[in-house]
């Protein structure tokens, strides 16, 4: 997958930032707060439909403008695509998919693919569990348009029955409609276990062998899926059933804290190096070089399910890194288009790529170097 | 809107405040009925002010009716043994444009929905088991819509029904016929594909 033209019009603090893209190594080069970042998460969100940064629409818009603008032309196997997205204080945004419009965000996925990677994402190891489950669902959401419906209808459900049990505290007769909400849940949410299940399967060998490469064979990675919900059901029809079970055994509890306390929504993916847990006894080091195998990892998954590199967005990550890694991380490029924003690009290891686009950016204005 | 009399002003007021109806719109039809002849604008007027007066609600199926009882309700040739229950009097709407069903309704006004407070004793599930009491009642359809409240509000029913040894059945939701399938989207396909059935 190739970008070959980006255009944002009254984008964070670009007016009308017009820019194409040859080669397979572009560069973002800039002092701190000059608009580095808002490139790139431009492309996330014409990959995902969401930014990165913060789930509110309005904070993309150029101050004092009403609405914005994004444009993207990629060229991919089956032919060029062309996706804009529509942002605006008043409306929802709207999506473009080859000049036609899209009616839900669903659509967009797949249309355009990427992995990010920013500093952020070294919560991942050490953070909260949303962390690790964010970092499944969207990765999965990306190659299967089904799950993203389907979490989108979990959270509903969940919502419901979150509500409804608040209003059995107060009024007992409703608690014979819970058994309705259970059943929608087991079912939506065992298709959710399912897909997790078979991502982290998949996902697990490649992080090792590249985990193994990365720390020159010192360190072992072991990825597990850790569900809230007990089950030894292989199949969806089976995990369906325990995840009834789960749900109705813990009704008296459920009621009581007036939400849900099994189930999808509290997913976490446990890992470990060398046997421990790394949540609780990684170093900085081992952090960065875990992410980066599960980011490099997530590469290879959508590249095997879609026969395509997607693009690699990396924010500010180089000085993370070690040179050894830094090198890693170089590696891709030739079969990767990759985006990278750095504080000096003259600070960047000099073996590089020479065949690379490096963009000065500057209060808004991004000029070729 | 001070540039317009207060008459005026008042009725653009009024018609804007109906459903699909904007300023613009409001504005046309208000200048509309300004050019109408007195007789149009007196029977306009008469009609909609009669309309709220005669209107009932069907006192078995909850359709909107003429009498205490609606036509289908009443009517003789409609197959006793058979409601479809629905969420809304359009629904009914709907499901009579194709002529094909014969049976008999039951709406209910509104569906289970929780975030809303909304539960099974705020719309007309009391009135529909009351109904199938009657022992000439072989199946009840569950016609709601195919969205999460509408699921619900249909397996709960369903739940009610079945120790009555009711036959209840659901609407399939896929495909919509005369459509293509290339141009569906994927979880219209794969919801189609999950209800598919041996030939």
């Amino acid at each position: 997958m190739h970008l070959k033209e980006l255009n944002l019009v009254n984008y964070r603090n670009y007016v009308n930032l017009e820019l194409s893209f040859s080669s397979n190594l572009i560069i973002f080069s800039g002092r701190n707060a000059q608009g580095k970042t808002n490139i790139l998460e431009s492309i996330f969100l014409l990959c995902t439909g969401r930014s990165h940064r913060t789930p509110r629409d309005s904070e993309l818009v150029l101050w004092g403008e009403k609405k914005s603008m994004v444009r993207s032309l990629v060229e991919k196997k089956e032919g060029p695509s062309l996706i804009e997205i529509m942002l605006s204080l008043s409306n929802n945004k709207k999506i473009k998919i080859n000049s036609s419009i899209a009616q839900r965000i669903g659509e967009l996925m797949g249309h355009m693919n990427s992995v990010l990677f920013s500093p952020e994402d070294l919560k991942l190891v050490k953070g909260s569990p949303r962390e690790r489950r964010r970092f499944m669902d969207i990765e999965i959401s990306q190659v299967k348009p089904k799950y993203f419906y389907s979490l989108q209808q979990y959270n509903r459900l969940l919502n419901h029955r979150n509500n409804l049990l608040k209003e059995i505290n107060q009024k007992s007769s409703l608690r014979k409609t819970l058994p309705v909400w259970d059943e929608q849940i087991a079912k939506v949410g065992s298709y959710v276990i399912m897909q997790r299940l078979e991502f982290i399967n998949s996902i697990k060998k490649i992080a090792r062998e590249i985990h193994d490469q990365i720390s020159l064979g010192r360190e072992s990675l072991e990825i597990r899926y850790n569900p809230s919900i007990n089950f030894d059901s292989s199949d969806e029809s089976g995990i369906m059933e325990e995840y009834l079970e789960n749900l109705e055994s813990n009704h008296e509890e459920d009621i009581k804290r007036g939400r849900t306390s099994k189930g999808c929504h509290r997913d976490d993916i446990s890992i470990y190096i060398n046997d421990m847990d790394a949540r609780t006894f990684a170093s900085q080091g081992q952090q960065r070089t875990t992410v980066l195998s599960l980011k490099l990892s997530e590469i290879e998954m959508m590249f095997r399910q879609t026969g395509e590199y997607p693009l690699l967005l990396l924010d500010d990550v180089m000085s993370e890194l070690d040179k050894y890694r830094q090198a890693k991380l170089l590696s891709y490029f030739d079969k990767v288009q990759t985006f990278m924003t750095v504080t000096d690009y003259s600070e960047l290891p000099k073996d590089m790529d020479s065949n690379m686009e490096i963009y000065e950016v500057f209060e808004g204005k991004v000029a070729r170097v | 809107m001070n540039y317009y009399i207060e008459p005026i002003a008042r009725l653009v007021n009024e018609l804007s405040r109906l459903p699909g109806i904007g300023n613009k719109t409001a504005q046309r039809l208000a200048f509309h009925i300004i050019n109408m002849p007195e007789e149009h604008v007196k029977s306009l007027a008469k009609a909609i002010d009669e309309v709220k007066g005669h209107i009932k609600y069907c006192n078995i199926c909850g359709n909107i009716s003429e009498e205490d009882t609606c036509l289908i309700c009443k009517s003789p040739i409609r197959d006793q043994s058979t409601i479809c229950v629905v969420e809304d009097i359009r629904d009914v709407m709907a499901m009579e444009r194709t002529r094909e069903y014969k049976g008999l309704y039951h709406v209910l006004k509104g569906t289970i929905s929780p975030m809303d407070g909304i539960g099974p004793d705020d719309i007309r599930i009391k009135e529909l088991l009351h109904r199938v009491q009657d022992d000439s009642i072989k199946e009840v359809i569950m016609a709601t819509n195919p969205n999460i409240e509408g699921e619900a509000t249909a397996v709960y029913i369903s739940k009610l029904l079945k120790p009555m040894g009711i036959k209840t059945t659901r609407i399939a939701h896929g495909l919509p016929v005369g459509g293509d399938l290339e141009y569906a989207d994927q979880v219209t396909i794969s919801k189609a594909l999950e209800g598919r059935r041996e030939m």
